[in-house]
């Protein structure tokens, strides 16, 4: 305000001078005209330094939202490779050089990598930037030396990959820079092609004005423009809205106003993340922060001089001089920056040579960030605007933390695209359009960490991971089994597959059918569940009932209204891929039900918080149960319908899951889980035609994909003290012992254990001091026939 | 066990007052508040009243068990013991790859990540300052690197008691038991942590029951 004072008193000042040599009519009206004329400028001024205010000082640039990766936490002892490391550091834009020399540069040996991070403030703490040198071995990290400190640290976060924005319905993108952080030459190169004058000029430089003209005149025709950069800069703030002559007219007035009431670097500041540099998409890139990112992936910081030079290059037509579009063009107007900078001293010949032989080194892709997520991004979107409103997360610049990790993000595409167009070829005509789903969560902490919402895993669309309710088929049966388990029945209990009719409410009969269209009679619980026989799943759902089903359905988390309807126990049923995956989280989680979170904190721009997700469960199963229902989807992959992953996974890994096929063939599910990765696969069509193939022809093999990169950690369960093994006849059910043939071991809740043994005479026979004594199982019933 | 059939009423009710609600946890706390070995080995049941039961008895199958004697042949080789899962463990072992293998030492406080102990500490620190939320941050950090360490829950379970979010405090409590299994230190002082917990929530009865749990490691 005191400026604004200064000036009104000036021109004030000027109307006694006038008034004194004043005589008579004439120079009355001049008068006043003259004080019409200072009224009509104080109305102008005080219009113009309003308008120039609320572009410089008001909300000045509607920000997006900014939406980041987890962070890659690193410390001795963590699973991670040499090559995991590489991808990841190759998605942040760091350079791979032979020898380290700034932040975002990186050099590789076998088993050591020497990084400079670029260092990140989180909002709990300020990870510095340092020189790390990692030294890797079985697979982990075995070291990490902080090489400045000279000390070796416990735990190191990388920065987060920026995933994603949330974007103003203008369209504008940017990424603000402080001046102080513009890289060298950036300001000098500016100046040098734009505005010579412009520390010496108020605002407009006639002088320039003049020489374009003269330029101009003598070209005939327009080559040279004699805008300021603060010209420029008003120019570009009213760019988007309508430019009208009026505008036009006040650019003039504007640029002397925003020259007289503010620095010379605080304009050159805003000029810096103001400028429009390219195009992504229906996306203007403005500032040379974004542009930085936009056209070398790396933060504007670490920008070198040729690059530095194209950027000015294209101030004066980002479209004209598009470097990818039109290289040469871009090239030409770049080198004549360099030479113009060495021309004007500020670099040497030898630095002008160095930068022209660089190659443009532009990357290829115009999307703005290096990978692609819009499934997830969909997922982070639909939470916030729970809480937030639009208009907020689009313009105020809101830093959102995500657990979204970016290698199994690239695990999980690859794995639907793959698999699918390998189905696509081999099935041809009859497998139709394929489309498929995918989600994958950490099942010990219930964060979703990767989203695919269709084959497309680029492009947003119908996000089927969230969208698509499909029945679930056979992926009921474990709430089915561990219903009755909960009821009393063990793994040996012995289920009936036999036919089965019931008559609906609507007075059809509904007979279901097993895959392979057999009754295999008499089978174990277990087996049943292992080799998904519907028959028998009937049989023991309606044994138990459908609202013990149902109880626990809502207790593993659906939420959805389940229809008590017996065809519920073949999977009728429908659901998301997402909804699968939080029943499927709380059988992984040891019966504790987790709600799926993408969102960790959500904070301003300036890093305060405004909410966060924390970590939160209930026990809803006890352990004993869910020990059990577990055992018997390890044996799906053991022995049962999934077997077949095992041809590609490790052994060790254990891991349960469950096939799932829909009637008719429509839908083909897997869901399963390691140790610590989760993954839910749905492929199918969107117009609902059945498939021609099961879920073992399709989810499964993209689940098995999947697992084969990630490299998950085993799963174990710990045996709660309550449970006890036992040796049991396969067709019976009854207690048997290791020398007789047919029996296999089994856990049990203690006290649940069938009484009953099958005889193959190992009462009366004493084993050989070869054969192990089985002291555990049975061994007090043993004793008591001997 | 009347106790536990007043649990049972109690959650049964609580499912159907809950069911209108969209918080996820709205519906049905089910957790094992009764007292005593016996009945960690009861399934969870949440049987709304009114509903028909049909009992089973635990171990028979949907026949009536059959008294004839059957027979089976003796195996020429004897099978390999399942390596699904190892017989019988006396102390269950972390997977060999989890960077936070639980000592067996009985000390609680032995964590053997240095990662996971400079974040304990840290947040340790920040608990004692009163900087609660900042504490919550760094132990869900630590939960990620290290899931499978209980003090880690044991820690966020008392940040959350802190906070007045006793439901919380002690479901992590009940997760950190459920990953304690076997290291009997760190299952006395969770249970020690959920005997306070429900003490502060005016669960007197409950604090009993798990005052009784922490005596028995």
């Amino acid at each position: 305000m005191p400026k604004k004072r200064v000036q009104k008193s000036q021109s004030r000042r000027r109307q006694p001078q006038k008034r004194r040599s004043i005589t008579g009519y004439l120079l009355g009206l001049l008068l006043k005209l003259g004080l019409l004329f200072v009224v009509f400028c104080a109305v102008l001024l005080i219009y113009v330094d309003g308008q120039v205010r609320e572009k410089f000082e008001g909300k000045r640039w509607e920000l997006p939202a900014k939406v980041y990766a987890r962070p890659l936490e690193m410390y001795a002892g963590q699973g991670l490779s040499p090559e995991q490391l590489r991808q990841e550091l190759g998605l942040l834009g760091y350079r791979t050089v032979s020898a380290v020399t700034g932040p975002g540069s990186v050099e590789f040996a076998s088993a050591r990598v020497r990084v400079m991070t670029r260092g990140f403030a989180f909002p709990d703490e300020v990870e510095p930037s340092r020189r790390l040198l990692i030294e890797f071995g079985n697979g982990r990290i075995q070291r990490i030396h902080d090489e400045l400190q000279q000390q070796d640290v416990a735990l190191v976060r990388l920065e987060p990959a920026l995933i994603g924005g949330i974007y103003p319905r203008s369209n504008e993108d940017r990424d603000l820079i402080r001046l102080q952080d513009a890289p060298p030459y950036l300001k000098d190169a500016l100046l040098v092609v734009e505005d010579r004058e412009f520390y010496q000029h108020h605002g407009v430089s006639p002088k320039g004005m003049l020489r374009a003209a003269v330029v101009n005149a003598r070209a005939g025709r327009f080559v040279q423009g004699g805008s300021t950069l603060t010209q420029q800069l008003i120019k570009n703030f009213y760019l988007t809205s309508d430019r009208t002559l009026s505008r036009k007219l006040l650019e003039l007035p504007m640029a002397l106003a925003m020259d007289f009431r503010y620095d010379k670097d605080e304009i050159l500041e805003a000029y810096l993340n103001e400028v429009y540099l390219g195009q992504s998409g229906i996306r203007a890139v403005h500032g040379f922060g974004l542009a930085s990112q936009f056209y070398f992936g790396r933060p504007a910081s670490e920008l070198e001089l040729h690059q530095v030079a194209l950027l000015v290059a294209l101030v004066k037509g980002p479209s004209f001089y598009d470097p990818r579009r039109n290289p040469e063009r871009a090239q030409a107007r770049r080198d004549l920056v360099i030479n113009l900078l060495a021309e004007h001293g500020y670099i040497s010949a030898a630095e002008r040579d160095a930068a022209v032989a660089e190659p443009l080194g532009v990357r290829q892709s115009r999307r703005m960030h290096t990978g692609s997520y819009p499934a997830y991004l969909d997922l982070v979107k639909r939470q916030l605007l729970k809480e937030y409103r639009d208009e907020d997360l689009s313009t105020e610049g809101l830093l959102i933390y995500t657990s979204l990790d970016p290698l199994a993000q690239s695990h999980a595409d690859a794995s639907i695209s793959d698999v699918l167009n390998e189905l696509q070829s081999r099935h041809g005509e009859r497998a139709g359009e394929l489309q498929g789903a995918m989600v994958v969560t950490d099942p010990r902490t219930g964060e979703v960490l990767a989203l695919v919402g269709g084959k497309e895993t680029q492009f947003e669309g119908f996000n089927r991971a969230l969208d698509a309710r499909r029945a679930v088929g056979s992926l009921i049966k474990p709430a089915i089994f561990l219903a009755a388990i909960e009821q009393g029945y063990t793994l040996a209990s012995i289920v009936r597959d036999e036919p089965v009719e019931l008559r609906l409410p609507n007075g059809d009969i509904w007979s279901p059918q097993n895959f392979d269209r057999q009754s295999h009679g008499d089978v174990l619980l277990i087996t049943a569940l292992a080799r998904s026989f519907n028959q028998s799943s009937v049989n023991l759902g309606l044994e138990i009932g459908l609202s013990k089903v149902i109880d626990v359905l809502r207790r593993l988390g659906v939420e959805r209204n389940i229809q008590a309807l017996p065809s519920l126990m073949l999977g009728a049923q429908e659901m998301t891929p997402l909804e699968i995956a939080e029943v499927y989280q709380t059988l992984a989680a040891d019966g504790f039900r987790m709600p799926l979170r993408s969102i960790r904190m959500v904070t301003t721009a300036e890093g305060e918080e405004l909410s966060r997700y924390p970590f939160q469960l209930r026990q809803q199963v006890a352990a004993e149960p869910i020990y059990l229902i577990r055992h018997a989807m390890q044996e799906v992959g053991r022995s049962g319908t999934a077997r077949s992953a095992y041809q590609q996974l490790p052994s060790e890994l254990n891991f349960a899951g469950k096939t799932g096929t829909s009637n008719d063939q429509r839908d083909s599910w897997f869901a399963g889980f390691t140790g610590n990765r989760l993954a839910v696969v749905w492929v199918g069509r969107d117009d609902n035609r059945p498939l021609p193939f099961a879920s073992t022809g399709g989810a499964l093999p993209v689940w098995t994909a999947f697992m084969r990169q990630e490299k998950p950690e085993p799963l174990v369960s710990r045996r709660p003290a309550s449970i006890t093994t036992q040796w049991i006849d396969e067709r019976s059910g009854r207690l048997s012992d290791p020398i007789c043939e047919g029996s296999r071991q089994l856990p049990f809740i203690q006290g649940t254990e069938p009484v009953a043994s099958v005889d193959c005479g190992q009462f009366s026979v004493r084993p050989g001091p070869s054969a192990p004594e089985e002291t555990e199982s049975g061994g007090w019933f043993r004793n008591l026939f001997r | 066990m009347n106790s536990g059939k007043l649990g049972v009423a109690l959650a049964g009710g609580l499912l159907l007052t809950g069911c209108a609600t969209s918080n996820p946890f709205s519906n049905i706390p089910v957790e094992d508040r009764s007292s005593g070995a016996a009945a960690v080995q009861q399934p969870v049941q949440t049987e709304p009243s009114g509903v028909v039961v049909t009992p089973m008895d635990p171990g028979l199958g949907v026949r009536p068990l059959e008294v004839e004697p059957i027979v089976r042949a003796q195996r020429e080789i004897l099978p390999p013991a399942d390596e699904v899962w190892q017989p019988s463990p006396v102390t269950p072992t972390a997977p060999a790859s989890s960077p936070s293998a639980p000592s067996p030492a009985e000390s609680p406080a032995s964590v053997d990540n240095a990662a996971v102990v400079a974040l304990l500490d840290t947040a340790k620190q920040e608990t004692a300052q009163g900087d609660l939320r900042a504490a919550q941050t760094r132990l869900e950090r630590a939960q990620r690197i290290a899931p499978r360490e209980p003090e880690v829950y044991y820690q966020l379970a008392d940040v959350k008691r802190q906070l007045g979010q006793f439901m919380d405090a002690e479901q992590v409590a009940l997760r950190g038991i459920d990953v304690a299994s076997g290291q009997n230190a760190s299952l006395r002082r969770l249970w020690a942590l959920i005997s306070q917990i429900r003490t502060e929530a005016g669960d007197l009865a409950g604090a009993d029951d798990a005052r009784q749990q922490a005596s028995r490691y």
